[in-house]
């Protein structure tokens, strides 16, 4: 993947953010019903297949957004380009090992 | 003021192991530049001072230093401007140091070499036996004509602060004149050239900080290049990006008509040679 198309996906992932996290609290704590934070309307979003599809998209974009950040910190550090190859790999796995552990848990509890 | 207090970075390699500071204080007189005063203190106090400058006006970008923390050139700072009694002056920073002053320039002009700077015609039968000039219109001239202002300064490289943690970061000087033969409508060679700046230390490391620009003493704009660079790089990625029109060519010029000779003279002078 060439660096414009990992920057794309960046800006993506971020107006993605602005809309899923923005959009979430708003729903919940200005435009929804009851308390969002009681354990019945816990229970309730993990069960419906709407709220998941939310979770893991900003899980996702949460995911990549931030290790792309942190990549390209990395990357103004003058590595040279083995160095580049490496932390491009850790940060991949890195980034599948936090996404497999992280949606275990909404998945479970759908 | 009568007097003016110069602290000059000096180093010579042979002797010093880091560069330190030399005082001067030479006479001011009004409307004397970084340049003249420095040119003062090699002629009238230490003729070991080591600098570059060519022109003296402003045009060659010879003359680039780091003058009271500012990258600026020498011989288009007055003193007066400054607003100071003492001015310091230093090397350009994220290049090294060869000799008091001057600093090693070798890897802007690597970096400007890599994007290729020159006009990649889709005709190269064309550019390697031209028939004719190619035409090019004020508006299409003038979507890149202030980036060609460049004159090679390298003051925009070292108001960077990417450059300053990243020595492998292209930089603004290469990346803006990446845009600006790219955007040119007699090149071909944008695509070869987005090759070049779409790297992990290319186009991507500029976070938009704008020193580049306020340090230009030409008016370039090195950010708003590099903006538009990334805009056509995207815009290309995506499809987006207009297909280049071919640049036109000059029509071919008219037949002459043969020259008509010159009458003879009606009248014979004496001594008029046949």
């Amino acid at each position: 993947m060439r660096e414009n198309h990992l920057k794309i996906l960046q800006y993506v992932t971020g107006i993605g953010l602005f809309f899923l996290v923005g959009g979430y609290h708003l729903l919940l704590m200005h435009f929804g019903k009851g308390d969002p934070e009681s354990w019945s309307s816990v229970a309730q979003r993990a069960a419906s297949a709407g709220w998941l599809t939310i979770y893991i998209l900003i899980l996702i974009f949460g995911i990549y957004h931030g290790l792309h950040g942190v990549r390209g910190l990395i990357l103004e550090f003058s590595l040279p380009d083995r160095a580049v190859k490496v932390l491009n790999y850790s940060i991949v796995f890195v980034g599948i090992a936090v996404f497999g552990y992280a949606v275990y848990i909404p998945i479970h509890a759908f | 003021m009568e007097k003016i207090t110069f602290k000059v970075q000096r180093y010579d390699p042979d002797k010093d192991k880091k560069p330190h500071i030399q005082v001067f204080t030479i006479p001011f007189k009004h409307g004397m530049t970084v340049l003249d005063g420095l040119i003062n203190i090699k002629e009238n106090v230490d003729n070991t001072l080591s600098f570059r400058s060519s022109c003296r006006m402003g045009i060659c970008g010879s003359c680039g230093m780091l003058i009271n923390n500012l990258p600026m050139l020498a011989c288009h700072t007055p003193i007066e401007e400054l607003k100071k009694d003492t001015i310091t002056v230093k090397s350009l920073p994220n290049f090294p140091v060869v000799r008091d002053l001057v600093a090693d320039l070798s890897l802007l002009f690597e970096k400007h070499k890599s994007i290729k700077p020159y006009i990649i015609a889709p005709d190269m039968a064309e550019i390697e036996k031209p028939t004719a000039e190619f035409l090019q219109a004020q508006m299409q001239l003038e979507e890149f004509v202030q980036f060609a202002y460049c004159v090679k300064c390298g003051l925009c490289m070292a108001a960077c602060p990417t450059m300053a943690t990243d020595r492998h970061f292209l930089g603004p000087q290469p990346l803006a004149q990446a845009y600006r033969y790219s955007a040119d409508r007699r090149d071909g060679g944008a695509k070869e050239r987005f090759h070049e700046t779409d790297t992990p230390h290319g186009i991507w490391l500029c976070h938009l900080a704008g020193a580049c620009s306020e340090a230009c003493p030409k008016g370039v704009d090195p950010a708003l290049a590099m903006q538009l660079l990334k805009r056509a790089i995207i815009s290309d990625s995506l499809r987006l990006r207009k297909k280049p029109i071919p640049p036109s060519v000059a029509p071919p010029q008219a037949e002459k008509k043969p020259r008509v000779a010159v009458p003879e003279f009606t009248i014979k002078r004496p001594n008029a040679k046949s």
